[in-house]
């Protein structure tokens, strides 16, 4: 129904059914998904992040080894 | 007494029914993914529904209620639902009916609504698809002689050198047959412009009464039919579920247990006949 007729001049000229076309062209079985090529920034953002924690945790560290050896 | 299970015999028991679940996960993929479109059809697919719709203007005599609601019980189990509506440009009350918000059919008689949903073909046609057969090929005469028998010729040879012949039926209808007046007009409003073509037409029939758009004229060849049968015989994508081509016939019956698909020993049998 969702494929009904469509307009044509003559008989001859009337398309044939969409179902039928589509078992003719091979479409009615799954189509695998085409790859695309994608901006990647997972590297980018990992190294980030990487970097983020490691200042951090330096950082960290180092008030956290100047605070004991004052208090010592 | 309830014993107390241990730690491990428990991660052990999540552990089995992890596993049992997707064994289960997987058969149920592999079953809908080689399950053909005939037989998935006919075991999944809903029949469509239809809407029969009582238009009038003013008020409803209590003669005409009961005969709405006559109407309405002997619809019970049928795909269709049955509706009063008022509308004032509805003078002369009719009944009209429609398929997914199509007019098909305008009635002015209450007996123009006889035998409306059954006739003895649709119950011979949806006999044979319960009996597991792949599909009922309905050829509808153009009640023009010469025609008829060409393209009647071209089907009957392809059936019958097809290895899918035992299982296709192929039945014939005259367009002025008048005891399925109804089933011929719900055949002619599988596309909109047929009921004004004059030509022989051959229906593809299916799962629950899915009837698809049809072959007509020199499009009744048997490269065609072959792609007909190739449709149905293929495995049900999901491209074919979430967009179903064709209608379905107005039938009143039940689809519950139907026999098993007769397409499948033929495949087993012979599995160079296996097509996507």
């Amino acid at each position: 129904m969702d494929q009904d007729t469509i307009v044509y001049d003559s008989l001859s000229e009337r398309p044939l059914p969409r179902w039928l076309t589509d078992q003719r062209d091979g479409l009615n079985t799954y189509q695998p998904e085409m790859a695309e090529m994608k901006e990647d920034r997972s590297l980018g953002v990992s190294f980030a992040v990487t970097g983020l924690i490691i200042v951090l945790a330096v950082a960290f560290l180092t008030i956290y080894i100047l605070r004991k050896k004052r208090s010592l | 007494m309830v014993l107390p299970c241990s730690p491990e015999k428990t991660k052990e028991q999540m552990r089995r029914i992890k596993y049992i679940r997707i064994i289960v996960l997987a058969g149920a993929i592999s079953l809908a993914c080689t399950t053909k479109v005939s037989e998935w059809m006919l075991l999944n697919s809903e029949p469509a529904q239809y809407t029969l719709v009582y238009m009038h203007a003013g008020t409803v005599t209590p003669a005409v209620r009961q005969q709405n609601t006559a109407l309405s019980a002997s619809l019970q189990s049928t795909n269709i639902q049955f509706r009063s509506v008022q509308r004032e440009e509805a003078e002369n009350p009719y009944y009209a009916l429609y398929y997914k918000n199509r007019l098909f059919s305008k009635y002015t008689d209450y007996r123009e609504l006889d035998k409306l949903a059954i006739s003895p073909l649709r119950e011979r046609i949806a006999r044979e698809l319960m009996s597991g057969k792949l599909c009922v090929l309905l050829y509808l005469r153009s009640d023009i002689k010469e025609k008829d028998e060409a393209g009647l010729r071209i089907i009957k040879q392809t059936v019958a050198s097809s290895p899918f012949s035992k299982i296709i039926p192929v039945i014939e209808l005259s367009r002025g047959n008048r005891d399925e007046a109804h089933f011929v007009s719900l055949l002619l409003n599988v596309e909109s412009d047929l009921r004004s073509i004059r030509e022989p037409m051959l229906f593809g029939i299916f799962g629950r009464f899915t009837t698809l758009e049809p072959l007509l004229a020199k499009g009744i060849s048997a490269e065609n039919i072959n792609l007909m049968i190739d449709f149905l015989t293929a495995d049900c994508s999901c491209l074919i579920k979430d967009n179903l081509p064709g209608i379905n016939i107005l039938y009143k019956g039940s689809w519950e247990n139907p026999a098993p698909a007769l397409v499948n020993p033929i495949l087993d049998a012979s599995p160079a006949l296996l097509h996507r």
